[in-house]
């Protein structure tokens, strides 16, 4: 699962509070207790029926985990002490519950790496680092003003807690428990009341231990958990888990353990032990829509924080096909695929993101064994793992979360288990250099079914407090069942990969705008909650001053287009009300989170398998994604920066004032053939040849209208042999080769113009007849030097320019005068000193330099560091489509000057027959 | 000088030369050869009978002796089928020292029961006429001998044609109009009989029923998509029909049984793993993931609850019936199947009333190299039996003065041991059956078929340590695994 994904559930849970506590009701003991007695008084009516049928769904009784005491913090017996569970000491009797904290970043949260800074992010977790979707910020020991203390930030994010780590130790790295040097901000929180800054009697709370049963039971009770922690009884949240498994029962204020629970040695009973490997189910309690249940339709609420894995990205994992799925999906009833292809063949969660120590998923990390070994059989045996199981879980690659950095690309990637040479055999050309440049995901996740988060606001908050946003992938903002789905294509970027590599990757992105100030130490701060709402609201709504000023209409209300900060005078208007709270510099930025798209992976039938989907003008590569159809405050987002994702295209507002991101590959130095034509060169290849055009056909014109003026009597001739079968061989071979390598290559070039064509059939039949031509051109070169004949190609230095002249000068008017050509065409003196000109420099230069970069292009996919070193493929396929324009325009003019036989078609004839009836010169000028 | 054409010669050279590397290099065709059209029969175009058919017809039997004057062979060739005999071959059955038949004829099931001493109303789809209600030598009793007695219409008349009793002509049937209509059998007069079996529409197989006459191509992709006909698949050569039923039978020549192979590849899946499925997972197990989708079928049947005035629905309670249990969209049952019987109930066997009777058991099991899993409506019934004797008995409902008209069993069993020669002790109860029916139509498309999760989860369909495996084979292997 995504990393960055708790962040933005628990923002939501932060706004919903109210309701969960209205929730509170639906689950009081009171009515548990009725629920249970209608439960079992069906059961009995149902009893015989029953008996037979399968037994309902309970937690399975764990197969192998030896019954164990539960203990309190004090080492004692639950049942005896009646105190709450202490999961560190009862776990800890047979396993290393502090290491298993210590190497656990669902602990940690970013603590260990904690530094305080002027800048808005501690660290690089939960614990520290500001996500301005979730909007509330930890605030550092030197801060002017408490936003979240360290007990707030418990109750805030407690829902998405597992505890341990930053919940239960001090910035200083000891125990909260019993601790006198806390800071300040580690033992006040704000009185939700009054605004003002009271203690925290950590003693009353108790601390946030790790919770084991979480991800360990089948079934854990988080909805009661999340009451106790927000209710501020960190110390009982973890005996709350294990409600309704008929372990413990609340009893008033605190709990009471079931004494039939427990066997007369103080053990829990064996059919109570309900300890598993975590399930999907468990990874879903934080990280998002995972729906197992393949016949029970999914239904999802666009861009709610129930979705978190929807809310980031519209991430999905389920084996249910979209078609089945209750989502009202445009186009639902073709789309046969399943959400992701992984859940559908039977993966789960762990089988990728394993404990990195587990001996089953030995996998050397790359660089870490010396290069002779293939596999080292020294693991830990299956009883020293299960004593320091490492609860650092291997993982991807994704642009948040960045604590504990170092385990970063642990997991298994594509790669890991797919041979994707073999799959993509036979269909994919250039299957390395396209790998090399694609992660797989670019086009095996080439489509979110489900909608995702746009943009977040907090320029302007809502009248019940909340930030605007905006939600991408669905026809209405709304969340009722007819909005229709249309999910979104992820943008993509280009990724800088653990292993050193790049590939671009796809990407959904969130852009947030928000005030910040500067605090009295100077340190830049988001304008707290807390402060906002003083500005904005009083109890009725708005506040009047604001409704004032923004209510344009005057309808007395503020509609969502009067909420968007357009114009300067409006954010000078707020920003004068911040600083008469007494923030200082009050302003408005604006980031760029880039969030990775890993799940919801297509097998091969639904990836992108048409080569123009990115050869194309309209290139997937290039596909601009929408972040916002506002700019508040005109303010440009920033990317953020720390990650590994490049965003180095453009960010810029449309005509129609929305804000798009629309990437430029050539930035990374990536060309893609049939997007990426320069048009300069293009523009100048297109007027050479129309150039060549235009001369010969004024030259041919003026031919024509002289030849009526002077009747001349053509000249005698006489029939020579003047091409051997082999020289006509090969001259029409490469003439079809030439001919149709750049009708070929333009096609290549430019896709968006000939739709007709198969791109990639066009790819296989230009190398083909670059094969033929480079062939051609080299058995023709023996040809030429064995025979003696290369000779005819070659310029003779002495009176060439004075021969070359004479020849021009015959072009330019003799020719118009029916003047017989200077240089009398021979067996052994084809060639005028002009054709012998033209065709050194094609041969020499253009016809190679061609072949040359050709090759590079087209070894590129073995050879990539070969290209590199000549510029790449954004210089070399340039200069290749510079030369096939130059060499278009000498076969128009090469054509166009074999009509100056003695006939127009004499010289093609000669070419074609080797017999041509050349002038009969006198024998002085022939000699 | 040369005039002669030679640079012909030249111009074949250079395409030669352009053409044969581009054949080389062509992308290569993946499409598999699999044709599955090709193995569907053609059918000769149908002449209309309508004006060659001369009436008048007094009885079903005068139109059959129409029919044979162009069609001599046509009854002697039914007259070899199980259509007509409602009779197997003999089988050599476990625990029996002669070779018994199984059929209508002389077996019962666990819905009607019995269809031997109620010819009365069961006829009604037999492809004969005039069967009655005697045992064989008897006066009047049913010539099997007789080719008129043999019913053309009930398959080949395409409109106006309906059974009465004793499988002859219903009175309100215009027998020239019907004969006119004859034509070759398409679903809905296959499925007269087919779809009805059991009393009613989809009550039997669960996976044949009204909804296969114009089915849309999520019922089934053969007959809706490709509107293909019974008899593309049940191929007839000279009225002999392809295809057996399992329940009325032992084992069964695979020649003489339908398959996909008759069109479809082994192995026709594009990846390699669903393809390994094949050899233990029966094409039908993926591809009817559910019958009865349309129209429901009967899960179960209650005799002993019959005989009361409760108010009658058919869906839930008949007074001559009992209570029963229908449902829509249902998931079959999975067994090891080789495609033979391990057993099948012949009247007169023991049972024990305390464990349910398998009137039919298919026959495999993991280690049955043959078998594959193998999907089955499973139809549980309470039928009465002889507490006494133990053994299943079979009561006469619709024929004279049966169950059906008196309510009263102990007369039913009694006209049962004097018509046909089942002794009654005059004690009865009920005791619960299971029959198993091969559920192999309502032939879903590959978009519809099982996907992995549906098995190879927690909360998959499969129970795999019934079936023989360690566990969900995914994570245990398959059982060819290890060899």
């Amino acid at each position: 699962m995504a990393e960055g994904l708790i962040i933005n559930k628990m923002g939501k849970m932060m706004k919903n509070i109210p309701n969960l506590l209205r929730n509170k009701k639906l689950t009081s003991p009171a009515a548990l207790v009725s629920i249970a007695v209608l439960v079992i008084s069906l059961a009995i009516i149902y009893g015989i029926g029953l008996a037979k049928a399968p037994v309902a769904a309970t937690p399975t009784i764990s197969p192998i985990h030896p019954v164990f005491v539960l203990m309190d913090a004090d080492g004692k017996n639950v049942v005896d002490s009646g105190n709450p569970i202490s999961t560190m000491k009862t776990c800890g009797e047979c396993h290393d519950t502090a290491f298993i904290e210590s190497h656990s970043f669902h602990s940690d949260l970013g603590l260990s790496e904690y530094a305080e800074t002027a800048e808005l992010d501690s660290s690089k977790g939960l614990f520290g680092n500001w996500d301005p979707i979730t909007y509330r910020y930890l605030s550092q020991s030197v801060d002017e003003k408490l936003d979240l203390g360290t007990a707030e930030w418990i109750k805030v994010y407690g829902a998405r807690l597992v505890g341990g780590g930053a919940a239960a130790t001090s910035r200083a790295g000891e125990l909260i428990a019993g601790n006198q040097s806390l800071l300040g901000v580690e033992k006040s929180v704000i009185d939700p009341v009054t605004g003002e800054v009271i203690a925290w009697d950590w003693k009353k709370s108790g601390v946030l231990e790790m919770d084991c049963f979480i991800c360990h039971l089948e079934t854990p009770n988080i909805s009661e958990r999340t009451t106790e922690i927000q209710n501020g009884k960190f110390g009982s949240a973890n005996t709350a888990t294990l409600l309704g498994s008929g372990v413990v029962e609340r009893d008033g204020s605190g709990f009471s353990w079931n004494k039939e629970a427990f066997s007369a040695d103080g053990m829990l009973k064996k059919e109570f032990v309900t300890i598993q490997d975590p399930i999907n189910n468990n990874c879903a309690a934080c990280h998002g829509e995972v729906h197992t249940d393949v016949n029970e339709p999914i239904t999802i609420s666009a861009c709610n924080s129930e979705y978190p894995l929807t809310y980031t990205t519209g991430q999905i994992i389920s084996a249910q096909k979209i078609s089945e799925s209750g989502v009202n999906i445009s186009n639902k009833a073709e789309i046969n695929r399943s959400w992701d292809v992984h859940a559908e063949r039977a993966l789960s969660c762990t089988d990728c993101h394993y404990s990195i120590n587990n001996p089953i998923h030995s996998q050397e990390s790359a660089g870490t064994s010396p290069s002779h070994l293939e596999y080292d059989p020294r693991k830990l045996t299956i009883g020293e793992y299960l004593t320091i199981p490492e609860h650092n879980f291997a993982r991807g690659q994704s642009a948040q979360y960045l604590v504990d950095s170092e385990k970063k690309g642990t997991m298994r990637r594509c790669e890991s288990c797919h041979n994707a040479q073999v799959s993509h055999e036979g269909w994919l050309p250039y299957s390395e250099q396209h790998m090399a440049v694609l992660a797989c995901e670019s086009c095996h996740i080439s489509q979110l079914y489900a909608p995702a988060m746009e943009m977040v606001d907090w320029t302007f908050i809502n009248a019940n407090g909340t930030p605007g946003s905006l939600c991408r992938g669905i026809s209405d903002s709304g969340n009722t069942i007819t909005d229709l789905v249309s999910g979104y294509k992820p943008v993509l970027m280009q990724r800088d990969n653990i292993d050193g590599s790049t590939s671009l990757t796809p990407y959904n992105l969130i852009t947030s705008w928000y005030w910040v100030y500067d605090d009295a130490n100077g340190n830049k701060r988001p304008v707290r909650e807390l402060d906002l709402n003083k500005v904005f609201l009083v109890d009725s709504g708005y506040a009047p001053d604001i409704l004032a000023t923004f209510d344009t209409n005057a309808d007395g209300a503020l509609s969502s287009d009067e909420t968007k900060l357009t114009s300067d005078e409006q954010v000078a208007f707020l920003a004068s009300k911040f600083a008469a709270i007494g923030l200082v510099n009050p302003r408005i930025e604006g980031q760029i989170q880039p969030y990775n798209v890993n799940h919801n992976v297509s097998g091969g039938d639904y990836a992108i398998s048409d080569c123009r989907t990115c050869h194309n003008k309209d290139s997937r590569i290039g596909s601009a994604i929408q972040l916002s159809t506002y700019v508040p405050g005109n303010v440009k987002p920033q990317f953020v920066t720390g990650n590994n994702v490049n965003g180095s295209g453009d960010v810029e507002v449309t005509e129609t004032g929305s804000l798009v991101y629309t990437p430029r590959n050539t930035r990374d130095r990536i060309y893609i053939f049939g997007k990426d034509a320069v048009m300069g060169i293009d523009w100048f290849g297109a007027f050479a040849l129309l150039f060549t055009v235009l001369g010969v056909s004024g030259h041919a014109t003026m031919r024509y209208l002289t030849s009526l003026r002077i009747k001349k009597e053509p000249a005698a001739t006489k029939a020579v042999y003047i091409y051997e079968v082999y020289e006509r061989f090969w001259h029409w071979l490469q003439a079809v080769s030439i001919l149709a390598l750049v009708v070929t290559g333009l096609i290549i070039h430019r896709p968006d113009m000939f739709g007709m064509f198969s791109f990639k059939n066009i790819v296989i039949i230009h190398n083909v007849f670059a094969g033929i031509m480079v062939v051609n051109a080299a058995l023709s070169l023996f040809w030429h030097l064995t025979t003696g004949e290369i000779k005819q190609f070659i310029p003779r230095p002495v009176g060439f320019f004075d021969d070359a002249i004479i020849q021009a000068k015959y072009y330019i008017s003799g020719i118009f005068k029916g003047e017989p050509h200077p240089f009398e065409k021979k067996r052994n003196q084809k060639m005028n000193p002009l054709q012998q000109a033209t065709y050194f420099a094609l041969l020499n230069v253009l016809l190679p330099l061609q072949i040359l970069s050709g090759s590079l292009m087209w070894t590129v996919q073995k050879w990539p560091e070969i290209t590199e070193i000549f510029g790449g493929l954004n210089y070399i396929a340039v200069f290749h489509s510079l030369i096939a324009w130059l060499l278009a325009s000498f076969i128009i003019g090469h054509i166009y000057l074999t009509t100056t036989g003695a006939t127009p078609l004499e010289a093609m004839r000669g070419m074609v027959t080797g017999w041509e009836e050349l002038e009969a010169h006198d024998d002085e000028h022939s000699k | 000088m040369n005039k002669k054409p030679y640079w012909v010669l030249g111009l074949i050279g250079i395409l030669a030369v352009i053409i044969v590397p581009l054949i080389i290099f062509w992308p290569k065709s993946t499409e598999k050869a699999d044709d599955p059209w090709a193995a569907v029969p053609e059918h000769p175009i149908h002449t209309s009978h309508a004006d060659i058919i001369k009436g008048p017809f007094e009885t079903g039997q005068e139109v059959t002796k129409n029919c044979l004057t162009c069609h001599p062979d046509a009854a002697k060739d039914i007259m070899m089928t199980t259509h007509w005999t409602w009779e197997s071959k003999p089988f050599v059955v476990p625990g029996r020292d002669v070779p018994v038949t199984i059929g209508k004829a002389n077996q019962i099931n666990n819905f009607c029961i019995s269809a031997q001493g109620n010819q009365k109303s069961c006829m009604a789809c037999h492809i004969g006429q005039g069967w009655q209600e005697t045992t064989d030598g008897q006066e009047g009793a049913f010539d099997f001998s007789k080719t008129e007695n043999v019913d053309c219409l009930i398959c080949h008349a395409s409109s106006g044609y309906t059974k009465g009793t004793f499988g002859n002509p219903a009175d309100t049937v215009d027998l020239l109009a019907a004969a006119k209509s004859v034509a070759a059998p398409n679903r809905a007069m296959c499925g007269k009989c087919h779809f009805d079996g059991g009393g009613g529409n989809g009550v039997k197989h669960g996976d044949l029923d009204e909804s296969l006459i114009f089915p849309s191509e999520n019922v089934d992709v053969h007959m809706g998509k490709n509107n293909l006909n019974c008899t593309d698949c049940h191929v007839a050569e000279n009225h002999v029909i392809k295809g057996r039923l399992v329940v009325d039978n032992y084992y069964i020549e695979p020649q003489e049984q339908v398959s996909c192979q008759q069109c479809h590849a082994e192995k026709p899946h594009d990846d390699e793993r669903v393809n390994l499925h094949t050899e233990s997972v029966a094409c039908q197990t993926c591809h009817v993931p559910a019958i009865a989708l349309k129209d429901p079928t009967k899960l179960s049947w209650d005799w002993s609850t019959s005989g009361q005035d409760l108010g009658d629905d058919h869906f839930t309670y008949l007074k001559i019936k009992g209570n029963f249990v229908y449902d829509k969209n249902v998931q079959p049952t999975y067994l090891w199947f080789n495609g033979n019987l391990d057993y099948r109930y012949i009247l007169g066997d023991t049972i024990d009333p305390t464990q349910p009777t398998y009137i039919n058991k298919p026959s495999g099991s993991i280690v049955d190299e043959k078998a594959k899993i193998f999907p089955f409506k499973l139809h549980i019934a309470k039928q009465p039996y002889d507490t006494t004797y133990n053994y299943l008995l079979a009561p006469i409902t619709s024929g004279l003065n049966g169950y059906w008209t008196t309510f009263d069993w102990n007369n039913a069993f009694e006209l049962a041991q004097q018509r046909m020669g089942l002794k009654y002790s005059g004690n009865y109860g009920f005791t619960e059956t299971y029959m198993y029916w091969p559920s192999t139509h309502m032939v879903q498309p590959k978009e519809n078929a099982l996907q992995c999760a549906e098995c190879h989860s927690d909360n998959g369909r499969m129970d795999w340590k019934a079936l023989g495996y360690s566990g969900d084979p995914i994570n245990y292997g398959g059982r060819f695994d290890n060899k």
